[in-house]
């Protein structure tokens, strides 16, 4: 049933439609809407099966192509993207080319995808959903190797919403992100504004309520990765015609006439929240906003509009700092919501007016039962997590952070946003997680100097995380320390840092049951548990733990990688080569699978495949002493010793504490017969490492072709102290005799 | 070339046998990359027997002693241990008694490197190929065999459940002489 964009949206509770409604229309229409508020309940619930029986339902009574928006949103949020694809097969609306085309990617039809998100016989057409659907396409482009085009993609989407903030790190994985400082600048501040500010004059509301829960549950129902007040306001059914539609009836209710007809238009300031929510299970797209300040005048096409967007500001208005005096909070004219669901439900059910109602308290309900459920899967440390409930800016962003932040823990600074859009189809609670932002607001608070400073604090935290995950991203970790540095001691102290610790086991395998207890569904835990057992060189153990990390997400280099360092510490070649191809596969940038293919070849004494593939990891991580240090032991073998004795100095230079390419530039040396060099390097060595045996084991092998025997002996006598292996202590007590009868024939050493 | 032990053929009694099998992080079983025959074996018996890691089956032989077993490998491989799963309550005069273990270049070069005799073994029976200098600690050969040079009981033929081979544990490190013992070392030995 098609409604006419100067309609208002139905509340189901205020029945209030036009009273030009005939009687039998009106019946249709609140059957129609009793049907999709249904629907939307179970999604709140996560009851898939009858959300589904009722969009079925909806869909059959009401054929519509916005229904069947819905069904689909239904189908994907319990994981059947293959019913979505089937039902919007062939859909042309905006939103349901999103829709179809987010099902096309999560069954790995990027064809059909991109087909959808930009067909070919319309090059103009619009992407639909603006940045939501530029970032969608740029992940298309990503997986299927247009690296150009999805920078170009990635940079629209930020452009459009500069809060697209995995948008931001897929370009800083591809290598093109600029510096945070101006993506998330002024530009930025005065987009967000304008979004903002467009709201703050149609915040006044009734059925807010009502709306409000439509519109929280019809967020969950889009796809996990991405939400949008747009789609929002589609899936409530409120707009059939297209996306432009519901913007434009709230921009129209605000400035009254003269709006352009045309919402095109207005797309671009749409504002489409943060979308990533999966990826960061607390990054929540706007909340909405429930304005508990009834107020007879409003259209409720503003209210549906401006909710997401006010929620947001009040957000934003909350204080940064973690421990936000709840007072000063609730003095705020009460309007500011923190997260727990006690407090929130206690609010509510002293401030629900007239609308409230039962409203408030299954929202109520709801949120309790979001925010735990937010708490509970959060891929945070649940230390770290359960200190903040707040959702304020900082949180958001933090968990953001920490997201990224996590990934550190795998890998130093490279983050997978893989597994992020990869976790896609395993449903993430995380999107239903969305909920437990739902953040009632009053927008009568809202004013220009509330948005202003709202935005700024966003941008400016965004502006750390940006550059500190953009310089990660290049390798430059110890730029990226200092950057992150900067954030508020909260940030901080989370899982991240015990990540630092990789070495020490107790520490990761804390935080390895962390993360489990948090998140079973996260490759995350799993690689953390998977490297737990590598550490105690349990590498079957560990094997199993990152391919279920790879089951969880196949789209997940860094579990690749991780399989395949198992396998060659299993010493089955093959299967690690094969593993780190499948990495490379999916990220051509990811230098420890290069690195890894070099060992294996390095092994197999295959020395000029390990030089190429040692050379392209350092160039593309140019920071790693470790990297370079192979580069010139595969040098050395393949005898171009002024080459490796300069790739020595420079991961020498490169990292002072690396005792390795110190070692490798003696033994080097010792080949060249420059033995007093060799020797003054060890010695150096041997302030940093008193205790490593190989040192004194070389330096006895020095003095032995030196003919120091005395020398030798004290030495290698040292090494023995220092209990090398077996097959060592064979080799230097062989030394050791051979230096006792010098007139031997020399045997094979 | 074999390494003979300085002291000429080594004679000892080994009884017993341990049911399990217990591994050293120092040692790696090498038999996997080699290439392994018997010089005889009755039908359904045959080599495949001895390395199908179950001890119910088993190698059988069918003829005249001594019965060999034989190894070669790829390439030359540092061995260190020998490792025969064989049991005298289950196989009586089947169960081998006298067992010399030689390595060479190949079979016109083999030359013993340790002897011994079993006693009512029953499980997991251990034979070292070190010698007593350090440098002997590991016999670095092409090939290894594993000589049955008689039974329990006089028995004819002979019964072996399962063989295993082992060498040291290669440096994780390629193009690396020493392992590393410390702790600074072998932090920054691999990149995760």
């Amino acid at each position: 049933m098609k409604k006419t964009k100067t309609k208002p949206q139905i509340s189901l509770l205020s029945l209030s439609l036009s009273l030009s409604l005939s009687e039998s229309k009106m019946k249709e229409e609140a059957m129609e809407a009793i049907l999709r508020n249904t629907v939307q309940n179970s999604l709140r619930h996560f009851m898939y099966k009858n959300a589904i029986f009722f969009s079925e339902f909806l869909c059959a009574e009401f054929p519509s192509e916005a229904n069947l928006q819905l069904l689909a949103s239904c189908y994907l949020q319990d994981n059947r993207a293959q019913c979505a694809y089937h039902i919007l097969k062939g859909t042309q609306m905006a939103q349901s080319r999103y829709l179809f085309a987010l099902s096309c990617f999560q069954m790995d039809l990027l064809n059909e995808a991109e087909a959808a998100l930009c067909p070919a016989n319309e090059p103009i057409a619009e992407v639909p959903n603006g940045g939501a659907g530029h970032y969608l396409l740029g992940l298309v482009y990503r997986y299927t190797d247009r690296r150009t085009n999805a920078v170009h993609h990635f940079k629209q989407a930020l452009s459009l919403d500069p809060l697209l903030w995995t948008a931001y790190e897929e370009l800083c994985i591809l290598g093109a992100a600029e510096e945070a400082a101006a993506v998330f600048g002024e530009g930025a501040a005065i987009c967000i504004q304008k979004q903002y500010l467009h709201h703050t004059f149609a915040s006044h509301n009734s059925h807010v309520s009502e709306e409000d829960r439509n519109l929280t549950s019809s967020r969950n129902l889009v796809s996990a990765e991405e939400v949008s007040p747009r789609q929002l306001k589609q899936l409530s059914g409120n707009n059939v015609r297209e996306v432009p539609g519901s913007c434009q009836g709230m921009t129209t209710s605000v400035r009254g006439a003269g709006q352009p007809p045309n919402g095109v238009y207005h797309l671009s300031l749409y504002n489409t929240p943060s979308p990533i929510a999966t990826q960061f299970s607390a990054a929540a797209p706007p909340p909405l906003c429930r304005n508990l300040q009834p107020n007879g005048s409003n259209t409720s096409t503003a209210a549906a509009d401006s909710s997401p967007r006010s929620t947001i500001n009040s957000t934003i208005q909350a204080p940064r700092r973690k421990f936000v005096d709840e007072g000063k909070l609730r003095k705020i004219s009460g309007r500011l919501f923190s997260d727990s669901g006690p407090r929130r439900s206690t609010r509510l059910a002293a401030e629900a007016g007239a609308n409230a109602g039962t409203n408030a308290a299954s929202v109520a309900g709801n949120g309790t039962n979001n925010s735990s459920k937010y708490l509970g899967s959060s891929k945070l440390s649940s230390a770290a997590f359960r200190s903040v409930t707040v959702r304020k800016v900082p949180n958001w962003a933090n968990e953001n952070f920490d997201e990224g932040m996590r990934n550190e823990v795998f890998d130093d600074c490279r983050s997978n946003i893989v597994s992020g859009a990869g976790a896609l189809p395993s449903v993430d609670n995380k999107a239903l997680d969305q909920e437990g932002a739902t953040m009632p607001c009053s927008g009568v608070l809202l004013n220009n100097s509330k948005v202003l400073t709202g935005t700024a604090e966003i941008l400016s935290l965004l502006r750390l995380f940006g550059e500190g995950y953009r310089l990660s991203c290049m390798y430059r970790c110890q730029d990226a320390l200092e950057v992150y540095s900067k954030l508020p001691h909260k940030h901080y102290n989370t899982g991240w840092v015990l990540s630092q610790h990789l070495k020490e086991g107790m520490k990761l395998s804390y935080l390895a049951r962390e993360l489990i207890s948090t998140d079973r569904l996260a490759p995350q835990s799993w690689c953390a548990i998977g490297n737990c057992y590598s550490l105690q060189k349990d590498h079957e153990t560990a094997l199993k733990n990152f391919q279920r990390a790879v089951q969880l997400d196949s789209k997940f280099a860094y579990a690749h990688t991780l399989c395949a360092h198992e396998y060659v510490a299993l010493e089955e070649f093959e299967n690690g080569i094969r593993s780190y191809q499948s990495a490379l596969r999916i990220d051509s940038r990811h230098y420890n699978a290069w690195y890894g293919l070099g060992m294996v070849y390095l092994r197999q004494e295959k020395f000029e495949f390990a030089e190429h593939h040692f050379r392209t990891a350092c160039r593309i991580n140019p920071s790693s002493s470790i990297i370079m240090s192979y580069l010139g032991t595969a040098l050395h073998a393949l005898k171009r010793n002024s080459e490796a004795l300069e790739m020595m100095e420079r991961a020498i230079l490169a990292d002072r504490k690396n005792p390795l390419p110190m070692y490798q530039k003696a033994k080097i040396l010792e080949s060249l017969e420059s033995f007093d060099e060799a020797l003054e390097v060890l010695e150096e060595l041997k302030e940093y490492a008193p205790r490593e045996s190989s040192v004194y084991a070389l330096m006895g092998m020095i003095y032995k072709r030196l003919n120091m025997n005395d020398k030798a002996m004290l030495h290698f006598g040292l090494a023995l102290d220092l209990k090398p292996s077996a097959t060592d202590v064979a080799t230097i007590k062989a030394a050791m005799e051979k230096l006792h009868l010098p007139d031997e024939l020399a045997e094979d050493s | 070339m074999a390494t003979e032990s300085s002291e000429g053929e080594e004679e000892g009694k080994l009884t017993g046998g341990s049911p399990v099998l217990s591994e050293d992080d120092d040692l790696r079983e090498k038999g996997k990359k080699a290439s392994w025959s018997v010089s005889s074996w009755k039908s359904g018996n045959g080599v495949s027997s001895l390395r199908d890691d179950s001890l119910e089956t088993y190698w059988q032989s069918d003829g005249a002693q001594p019965h060999f077993v034989n190894v070669h490998f790829e390439k030359k491989v540092k061995l260190q241990l020998v490792v025969l799963y064989v049991d005298y309550k289950l196989d009586e005069s089947y169960t081998p008694s006298k067992v010399s273990v030689r390595a060479g270049d190949g079979f016109h070069s083999l030359k013993e490197i340790r002897s011994v005799e079993l006693v009512e073994p029953t499980g997991w029976v251990y034979i070292s190929l070190s010698g007593n200098d350090p440098r002997e600690t590991f016999v670095n050969t092409f090939m290894l065999q594993i000589a049955v040079l008689s039974n329990h009981l006089n028995g004819r033929d002979t019964h072996v459940r399962q063989i295993k081979v082992y060498g040291p544990r290669p440096n994780p490190i390629p193009c690396q002489r020493f392992q590393f013992t410390s702790p600074e070392f072998n932090t920054y030995a691999f990149v995760r």
